[in-house]
């Protein structure tokens, strides 16, 4: 019925490869949390999130107040002191040694932190299996996780998962966190994001900065979501979000086109023993610098018009992909756009590790009160991922991605809690529904 | 409000352990866990295999359900801001119920126009996206998924906040029933209703957006009319034993709103696959 197949067959499809990922995350750390969590039980951990005030259920409001603001006032500076730690390695071109440190990290996680969780899960299912088998299963779990997460070999497909698998462990570990203490922490995390990239000093934009310089990647654990390869029918691939975006923009030069990445860098900390990970996240946007939106590709077949070919300045590639790059930079000027390479030749949208897990605590924390909350918060959360996805192609530089979210899920939450529970349930038990 | 201990129907008296060989709480957790996820899929099976067959393909679709589900979260929102002070009403009562019933379906039915504003200035922006990558532009299959999308995402979000957060006590021992339907568990009668109306709003969002496309009046009154009823007739749910009567007229309503909806996307489809016959 339709020869060339329909727009709508392929537009979003880069932010639908972002927003999977975190709603499975989401989806499996609210599971987690209904099947684990024992509220008669919960033993509260000394981590670096509230060492200075352990909250207790006996304290009265304001005490629990001023002592979450301690613990997440102290959170944000051992946060901060750390990412400049970074910028001053990275500075003096240790990358090497923040490599190396960054898969050991992964290696911690996933054995201990990994390995607590599976274990909590053996017990509560009573689920069959001895420790031998477990031990062997674990090891060959945590070596291949620390071994293709930061390396660019391997199937994306398996990366992916042990990014989410990490993702996924570390959110679990924060929702043992007291209530008081993990909302005053998001939002004091959220205004650190915010600062730490927007403003002049801040140790994010500095760390871009310097990459971008230096035209390398960052040392950091970062979710890639890579584009498919099935394409073919639809032919419309790169950055469509852009061009959608710029035709909104009534951009009728059409001279511009970009492509969104948000990274994010993953700072680890000791504490005794426990590992605390944290992630901010930025966005950079690379900018396309060619005339040619209008270009029809005569090429039929898998080579598309792509959004503005030519060159593609990029600031921050990996290795794979910069060669393609150089490949695509021979050819700038002629009406080539951008051929694929496997799945390595496109780009697709990036997002940092501590997006996953701010969000999926959050959902977590509201899974602990209600599944109504949880769906609030989820919906709130993705559409502020969508707003700050939009308010990047306009702004066209890096932009923090965990403040609007957060901001949406918390307000959610709250006015899902207060308001509409209370109007919902009183009308659905009377069986009065519209 | 009565409160039988039973599991799925079946009274097990105390003093009698049945002898199981496997542990107790593996057999005991599946048993129940899988009337919760039962009850989860009476209300939401059918939008399930919808968004699996139709709409998980077309990522601007997915986009489009859950900008729609977002919409509608915030209606509920405001409405439950508004009535806010006048909770806790005695449940059951029958003028607050036809007071909040009313005002919720009018603000709801206020915003279609809304979304159809909305969908206008979209159709626009994707139409000169396709001429500008030199694609077709949005086929007539096309705008009806859109409208699918956003309906099923108003279904959904019924589903889920009036039916599906209840749900959590039916995923453990024990079930629940309402003192004026006491046929059947309450789980079971909010699911029922709840497919009832992921109905009515999946379909009333591609009859109101062709109504609005075509200008056609009947379809434009359609749509409020049918919500407007559908949700009076669960008022007659708060009468004793009004459930019996309720549910069925329901699902006439329901189906009434499958057979227009077919009758004209039929008719839609068959004018233009003519009128492309004829052109050629």
């Amino acid at each position: 019925m339709e020869p060339g197949g329909s727009i709508l067959e392929s537009i979003g499809q880069e932010i639908i490869g972002v927003m999977s990922p975190v709603s499975i995350c989401m989806f499996l750390v609210v599971l987690l949390v209904y099947s684990l969590y024992n509220p008669a039980t919960a033993t509260t951990i000394r981590t670096a999130a509230n060492l200075v005030y352990m909250e207790s259920p006996t304290d009265s409001t304001s005490q629990k107040l001023e002592g979450s603001l301690l613990n997440a006032v102290v959170f944000v500076i051992l946060i901060a002191l750390v990412t400049f730690l970074l910028v001053l390695l990275y500075y003096y071109n240790c990358t090497k040694f923040l490599v190396y440190y960054t898969r050991f990290a992964a290696f911690a996680v996933f054995s201990s932190m990994g390995g607590s969780v599976l274990l909590s899960l053996i017990q509560h299912f009573n689920f069959p299996v001895d420790v031998v088998t477990f031990c062997v299963l674990h090891f060959n779990f945590t070596i291949v996780g620390t071994l293709c997460v930061l390396s660019s070999g391997g199937p994306i497909v398996l990366k992916q998962s042990y990014m989410v698998a990490l993702g996924i462990i570390v959110a679990a570990w924060f929702t043992k966190l007291p209530e008081w203490t993990t909302w005053v922490l998001l939002v004091a995390l959220a205004i650190y994001d915010l600062v730490a990239v927007l403003a002049p000093g801040g140790p994010l934009k500095l760390l871009v900065e310097l990459a971008s310089s230096r035209d390398e990647e960052l040392p950091a654990l970062i979710y890639e979501a890579r584009p498919t390869a099935d394409m073919g029918r639809s032919g419309i691939r790169g950055s469509s979000l852009g061009l959608l975006v710029g035709g909104v923009m009534g951009d009728n030069s059409g001279s511009n086109s970009f492509e969104v990445e948000l990274q994010a860098v993953l700072r680890n900390e000791d504490n005794n023993g426990n590992e605390n990970r944290d992630g901010e996240s930025i966005i950079n946007v690379l900018e396309n610098e060619s005339n040619e939106i209008e270009v029809v590709e005569e090429d039929v077949g898998e080579s598309s018009p792509l959004i503005g070919g030519g060159s593609l300045v990029e600031r921050l590639p990996s290795p794979s992909e910069r060669r393609n790059n150089d490949n695509a930079n021979g050819s700038s000027r002629e009406n080539e756009g951008q051929r694929e390479d496997g799945a390595e030749g496109l780009r697709g949208l990036k997002l940092g590790l501590g997006d996953f897990i701010f969000y999926s605590v959050l959902v977590g924390r509201a899974a602990m009160y209600d599944l109504m909350t949880v769906y609030a918060c989820y919906l709130a959360i993705i559409s502020g991922l969508g707003c700050t996805l939009i308010l990047l192609a306009v702004c066209r530089h890096a932009l923090p991605a965990l403040p609007i979210s957060i901001t949406l899920g918390i307000l959610f939450y709250f006015l899902t809690r207060l308001l509409m529970e209370p109007f919902v349930v009183g009308t659905s038990t009377s069986l009065a529904m519209f | 409000m009565e409160n039988s201990v039973k599991g799925d129907g079946l009274m097990v008296p105390k003093n009698l352990q049945p002898f199981k060989p496997f542990s107790r709480s593996n057999t005991r957790s599946t048993a129940f866990e899988s009337t919760g996820i039962g009850y989860t899929l009476l209300a939401l099976g059918p939008s399930l295999s919808l968004f699996i067959a139709v709409i998980a393909k077309k990522p601007f679709l997915i986009l489009t359900l859950l900008s729609s589900t977002l919409v509608w979260l915030i209606s509920l929102i405001v409405l439950s801001g508004l009535w806010r002070a006048f909770l806790p009403f005695k449940t059951g009562s029958l003028w607050p119920c036809t007071l909040i019933i009313l005002t919720s379906v009018a603000f709801q039915e206020a915003l279609r126009p809304l979304f159809w504003k909305i969908y206008k200035r979209l159709e626009d922006i994707l139409d000169a996206f396709a001429d500008r990558v030199s694609k077709p532009r949005l086929f007539i299959t096309d705008k009806m998924q859109i409208a699918l999308a956003g309906g099923m995402g108003h279904g959904v979000a019924h589903a889920v906040f009036f039916c599906l957060s209840l749900l959590t006590p039916a995923f453990g021992p024990g079930t629940y029933y309402v003192e004026k339907c006491s046929q059947m568990s309450f789980f079971l009668v909010s699911a029922v209703i709840a497919l009832a109306f992921v109905t009515i709003h999946t379909l009333s969002m591609v009859i109101a957006f062709n109504g609005y496309a075509e200008g056609n009046k009947v379809d434009q009154y359609f749509v409020p009319a049918v919500h407007l009823i559908a949700a009076m007739l669960t008022l007659v749910n708060l009468a004793q034993g009004g459930c019996i009567i309720g549910i069925p007229l329901l699902y006439i309503m329901a189906l009434l709103t499958m057979g227009h909806c077919g009758k004209m996307v039929w008719r839609r489809l068959t004018e233009i696959r003519s009128r492309q016959g004829s052109s050629f």
